[in-house]
This record gives structure tokens, sequence and C-alpha cells, in this order.
């Protein structure tokens, strides 16, 4: 475990060394002033400056970190009230200031293409936003979605009297997220002027972040955010294709998020408090647990343990 | 109540300013105008764009304030903590005389009861049940003056004590609380409701009463109500069709 994590970090550490070496890339594929011709000048804004490099090596050290408290959060704190003090941090961070970009979720698809088209490479930044929450989910589960995630945050947060949905219906609707991803990667590998970015494009929230955007999309987020306060977390549980990769590497996790480990516990409240049918005979479901530890604040054996 | 429905309805009003902006904004096409008129659109779609920004900020403010708010009005279950129950209650009959039984236990009704009964063997039974109705247990210091006083040994009020199982030689809480582990209780879950009651009270295994000593549980064969199944009485109220959850509540009527 310790030498996985130093072998990762140096690793890490290493390829991050080798994208600090500035690189110039020409923008020739937008219209120029001399092809548009008439006496145009390009304005200003139309080479908006990549963002500093640290500043991008820093957003993933935020992600490495949100990933690393929420798991300590959950797992050895087992506090609900500091994991959502986390999960608005988050929001405010990665929703609000960066915009919703670059997330794991989104990287998805940059990665795809990078695999499939030799001559589409992306910076060592989004390969680790990518591959960071899922060697998480490897060892303890989806930290990720619980108090990281922006997109999980924001429905996190409106989460007001949940439904129990039907587990039948529930798991049927989980199959969608698969499907989606399917999409995602079958419209993300096609060749490169045919390729489109289905999960950012279809982003519900990101309107919300920018406060800007399609208004069939912010709308569409609204629907999202109107049903969450009733369905616990709905693109999370149905639609997210990262979700999907994350639920399968928890099937490898050790750890992840246990109700009262080492007392009998039968009466059933933290079942009734998961809003997201996570918990299946007493026993929380690594596959759909989302972090969100409200198991715990339910539990009355928790007294003493939590704050 | 009203704080949620201000920020609901600010809500409601960010969203139509929004709304009935976009709807009049996409009114104007931009092409085929003069250049004057071009620039005054062009402000106006400027203008339009910071005061959409603003009420996108004040949405958010406001939907924020509205699901804290909400969140307040619906009643969730949370775990419940057994010292509010004892805070709250008040000093009950039987309060003062266990309080007092436990520095100095006046033994003069031990004398009183043993002159009136008798001090022959065929005597313990019946002193030993006005012992553990006065006391609501059988005190030691009181058993050891029995011993004194009549002919029993120490060894038979032991077996005597020890042998039947309505006599109890711990201290009793203020309240006694009567889980039915009937037939018709046990398929219903009191198992689970005692397990529920005993981490409320905080009860440690092999005890039965609370550190405070306010309520005693007690697993009892059959309270006779199998129709309301699992069912539980506190002295002398009777609360049925419990749940796990509601099963403290039921402690509620002592206080």
């Amino acid at each position: 475990m310790i030498l996985a994590v130093l072998a990762l970090s140096l690793g890490a550490a290493l390829s991050v060394l080798a994208q600090a070496i500035p690189y110039q890339r020409p923008v020739d594929t937008a219209p120029q002033a001399n092809s548009i011709g008439g006496g145009y000048k390009v304005p200003a804004v139309q080479k908006p400056l990549p963002r500093d490099y640290w500043l991008q090596v820093l957003d993933v050290v935020a992600l490495a970190a949100a990933m690393g408290v929420s798991v300590w959060l959950v797992l050895k704190r087992r506090s609900r009230k500091w994991l959502m003090a986390l999960t608005i941090g988050s929001l405010a961070y990665f929703g609000f200031y960066r915009e919703g970009c670059i997330c794991p979720i989104g990287s998805l698809q940059n990665v795809v293409v990078a695999l499939a088209d030799p001559k589409y490479s992306i910076p060592m930044v989004v390969t680790a936003t990518f591959v960071l929450p899922l060697v998480v989910a490897l060892y303890f589960g989806r930290a990720f979605c619980g108090g990281v995630c922006a997109l999980g945050a924001i429905q996190e947060l409106v989460v007001l009297k949940p439904v129990q949905v039907p587990r039948r219906l529930d798991r049927a609707l989980g199959l969608l997220k698969y499907v989606y991803l399917g999409l995602a990667i079958l419209f993300a590998v096609k060749p490169a002027l045919t390729r489109d970015f289905l999960i950012c494009r279809f982003d519900p929230f990101v309107g919300f972040f920018r406060r800007n955007g399609a208004p069939h999309m912010l709308l569409l987020g609204g629907g999202f955010l109107v049903l969450g306060m009733f369905v616990g977390r709905p693109y999370c549980r149905y639609l997210c294709p990262y979700g999907g990769l994350l639920a399968w590497c928890t099937r490898l996790a050790r750890r992840g998020v246990t109700i009262t480990p080492n007392k009998e516990l039968d009466c059933g409240l933290c079942s009734e408090a998961c809003p997201y049918g996570a918990i299946e005979k007493m026993r929380a479901v690594r596959r759909n647990c989302l972090y969100c530890a409200r198991c715990y604040a339910s539990c009355p054996r928790e007294r003493g343990v939590a704050s | 109540m009203k704080r949620t429905l201000i920020a609901g309805s600010l809500v409601v009003l960010c969203v139509a300013i929004l709304l009935a902006d976009y709807a009049v904004a996409n009114r104007q096409p931009f092409a085929n105008r003069p250049a004057a008129e071009q620039k005054k659109v062009t402000a106006a779609r400027l203008a339009r764009k910071s005061r959409d920004n603003a009420v996108a900020w004040v949405l958010i403010a406001a939907a924020g304030a509205f699901l804290t708010f909400a969140k307040g009005q619906i009643k969730q279950p949370k775990p419940r903590a057994a010292g509010e129950l004892r805070q709250a209650k008040a000093p009950g009959p039987h309060r003062s005389r266990t309080a007092a039984a436990a520095p100095e236990l006046d033994l003069s009704f031990v004398e009183e009861m043993v002159s009136k009964i008798g001090r022959g063997k065929e005597a313990a039974i019946p002193l030993l049940q006005a012992i553990q109705n006065y006391y609501r247990y059988l005190p030691d210091d009181a058993l050891r003056r029995l011993c004194e006083l009549t002919d029993i040994t120490p060894a038979e009020i032991a077996g005597t004590s020890s042998f039947y199982g309505r006599f109890r030689r711990s201290p009793m809480g203020e309240h006694i609380v009567r889980v039915c582990h009937g037939t018709a209780c046990h398929v219903s879950g009191a198992r689970q409701i005692t397990e529920e009651l005993r981490r409320f009270l905080a009860i440690p295994d092999g005890e039965d009463t609370d550190a405070a000593r306010m309520f005693t549980l007690d697993e009892v064969a059959c309270l006779g109500c199998c129709s309301l199944a699992p069912v539980l009485m506190v002295d002398g109220h009777t609360a049925g069709k419990l749940t796990p959850a509601t099963a403290c509540d039921a402690l509620k009527v002592t206080a």
C-alpha cells in the first residue's frame, strides 16, 4: 500500500516535471486575420492565455488532497458535518471558481481520444485528473463522489426529502450510465472533425458554475436539481459515466464505508437515511456508496464517535 | 416556514426574471439594422449579461437559503440523545427515596416488618416481598439486618432471593420499562426494540438499569395485547406497534 503510494507519487512527480517544459502550439485552426481579409484585426481576446502551469498542478494537488480528506473524514473521523464543509469547499473551488473544468468525468473523453488518436496528446494534468479518483476508488471506494466532485456536491446539497427508489427500478436506471459511457466513448473516438465530447456538452450543472450556457441545458440542470431534492443525486446514480468506471474499481477496494464495524446492527435507521439506496442488508454496498456519511449521522451507535 | 417561503419565492422570482430576460432579448434579431441601432442592441446585450449574472448569484444564494431553511422544516430521523430526556424530567415521587437509599438506608422498616410477619424460616419469602415492595429492590444492608433479626441464615436469604426471578438485588430505576417478548412481539422485532432501548439509554451489557437510574428495562413474557405487537409498557402506559425508531419516543410519557 505504502509502496504503491510512493511509486505513484514518484511517477506523478517525474511526469509533472517533464510537463513543465514550455511548449508552443500554433493556433492555425481558427480563421486568421489574413484569411478573413478586409483589414480585419484579430482581437486580443481570441487567444486566452492558458492557466499557469503551476496552477494546473495545484488543481491536481487540490483534487488529491480533497480526496484524501474525504477518505479520512468518512473512514476515520466518521463525521458528516465536516464532510459537508468539504463538499461546500469543493463546490466553491472545483465548481464556481474553476467553473467545472477540468473534471475527471470529462477527462475520460480526453483520455479515450488520446488512446485512439495518435495525433492527439493530452497534458499530464488531464491524465492525473482522470487516474487519481480511479486509484482512490481501487483502495477506498468512491471517495471522489463524496465531497470532491463538484457535480456531486451541488446535488448533495439540494437533497431535501429523498424517497427510496424501488430497488429494481434503481438497478435498471443504474445501467443507463454504462450506456452513456459507451456513447461518450463512441463519439469521442470518431475522427478528428466529427468527434464530439458528449459528457461535456450535456453536463447539466456546468451552466450554473459558469452562470452562462444554453437555455435548454440550464433548464435541464434545473430540472435535475429539482428532481434531486426528492431523488438523491439522480445524475450521479443513473447517468454519470465516470461513476460507472468508479463502480468497477470499487470491486477491488479493500476498505470502504462500514456502518458500525464491530457492533451488532439491526435497527435499519442507516438504510432509511441513505438517499442513494446504497445500503443492502445493513451493509454499505461499495459500488453504490457515494461517501456522504449520512449513515453515520443517523446511527445511534456512532454517538461519541462522530461529532 | 416564513423564511422558507420568502427564499423559495425569491428563487422563483429570479428564475422568472432570467426567463423573461431571455425571451425578451431573443425578440431582437441582430442583423439588417443600421449601425447606430446595432450598437444600441450590443449595449443592451452587454447590460443584460451583467444583469443576468447578478440575478444568477442572487438565485444561487436564494436557493442555498431555501434549501437550508427547508431542511430545518423537514424532520429527519436523528440519533436521539438520552440526556435530553433525562434533563427534561422533574424529580418523580420515587426519586427522593432511591436517592436517599444510596448513602444510608433507613432500616427501621425491616425491624417493623419482622415484628409484624415473624422471625421463623417460613417468613423468609413474605419478608423479602415486603422489603422489595418498600425499597423496590433487596438492599444488601436490609438483608444483613434481616439475618441479624431473624432465624434465617444468610445462605438461605441468598438462595431464596437469587432463586426467584422477581426478586432483584440491584437498585431499580425510577421507571420500569417492560418490553414484551411474547410470540407475537418476538416475531415483530421485540429483540430489536430492546436493543435500541439499551443503546438509547446506554445500558451496559449484563445490566438492566441506566446510569442515572431513571429506567429499568425488563423483558416480560406477554402484555396481553398481541394485536399491537411489538409492545412495551412504561410504568402504567402501554405503547404498541413500535419500531426501533419510535420505541425511544415511548419513554417520553414519563417526562
